[in-house]
């Protein structure tokens, strides 16, 4: 690793919008998915008080490949912190 | 970056449809906090092991920390991911587990299958383990050992008479407890992929904490 960051990392646009976007309210949200996505399992969400949070592994599996923003800018500082080095694993990225 | 575009969903921008500038996230039905267990490399009480990792209660955030973490087919032997609802600790100790029990399968595998795990993650956070009023899932696993792995799913109750009551429900019988325990593993087990024919097993947290996990004998099996 020979470069390193002098200036504050920035938030991305993705990071950004992760933090101001508010909660979807499938039941009161007229919209639709673009072409191509599935909407949540309509079976679920039908009653009680998980109404719009149920979501079935296939409509959440969709996201995988959509969205891959780190949770904050200095999220590998923190995974590095937390989950460390491992013991002999020898992993490094 | 001044005004987006209009689309045919109104002001309803998903990152379905544009993955940069998005104005709306899907909520999960609970915060949950993703800790791990960090193998020990002296002699630390497995206290100091266990650290919290991050608090999440969107699909989106879900992915992001998915995404730009260590998968678990790269985990060191000993080490644990747990997510939990928030305001519970991954530990028997904790007053919200005292009676409770878990569902675990062991997969004879020194390496992870990330699906799998990814798998459970998507169930719990997605709500497909239980149903509406159950509250009993509390959280789920994964122990990463030298010669194999556990994914484990905890619950609040382990259908005993100290049968903890959610606020402002009633209380179940052991049996009702038993019957919600039994569907949970089912469910459970069809999300693992375990073949009709294995067995997975349900321990009650005292149980094992008294006779010691290897040696403490199943409560229940699906």
């Amino acid at each position: 690793d020979t470069t390193k960051n002098i200036e504050p990392a920035q938030p991305t646009a993705g990071m950004q919008s992760l933090k101001s976007a508010r909660f979807l309210e499938i039941k009161n949200d007229q919209f639709s998915y673009p072409d191509g996505f599935k909407s949540p399992n309509p079976a679920l969400n039908q009653t009680g008080k998980r109404v719009g949070k149920e979501y079935d592994m296939d409509f959440l599996l969709q996201f995988q490949s959509v969205f891959k923003e780190k949770p904050t800018v200095d999220w590998d500082l923190r995974v590095k912190e937390t989950l460390g080095e491992g013991d002999s694993s020898g992993r490094q990225n | 970056s001044d005004s987006a575009p209009t689309t045919s969903s109104g002001d309803v921008v998903t990152v379905f449809h544009d993955p940069e500038n998005f104005n709306v996230k899907h909520p999960l039905a609970h915060t949950w906090t993703l800790w791990f267990t960090k193998p020990p490399s002296g002699k630390q009480d497995w206290n100091e092991l266990l650290k919290e990792v991050i608090s999440f209660n969107s699909v989106e955030e879900f992915w992001g920390i998915y995404n730009n973490i260590t998968p678990s087919s790269e985990l060191a032997p000993k080490s644990d991911y747990h997510l939990f609802k928030q305001g519970v600790r991954p530990e028997w100790e904790d007053p919200q587990n005292k009676h409770g029990g878990r569902w675990s399968y062991t997969f004879k595998q020194r390496q992870a299958n990330d699906d799998i795990w990814l798998h459970v993650l998507l169930a719990a956070i997605g709500e497909q383990l239980e149903d509406d009023n159950d509250n009993e899932v509390m959280g789920v696993v994964i122990n990463i050992r030298k010669a194999f792995y556990r994914v484990g799913l905890w619950t609040r109750s382990a259908g005993t008479k100290a049968n903890p009551a959610k606020q402002g429900q009633p209380q179940r019988t052991p049996q009702e407890s038993q019957a919600i325990l039994m569907k949970i593993g089912q469910r459970f087990k069809a999300v693992l992929t375990v073949q009709d024919k294995e067995v997975i097993e349900f321990m009650g947290h005292s149980d094992s904490a008294n006779a010691g996990s290897t040696r403490a004998k199943a409560k229940y099996s699906a």
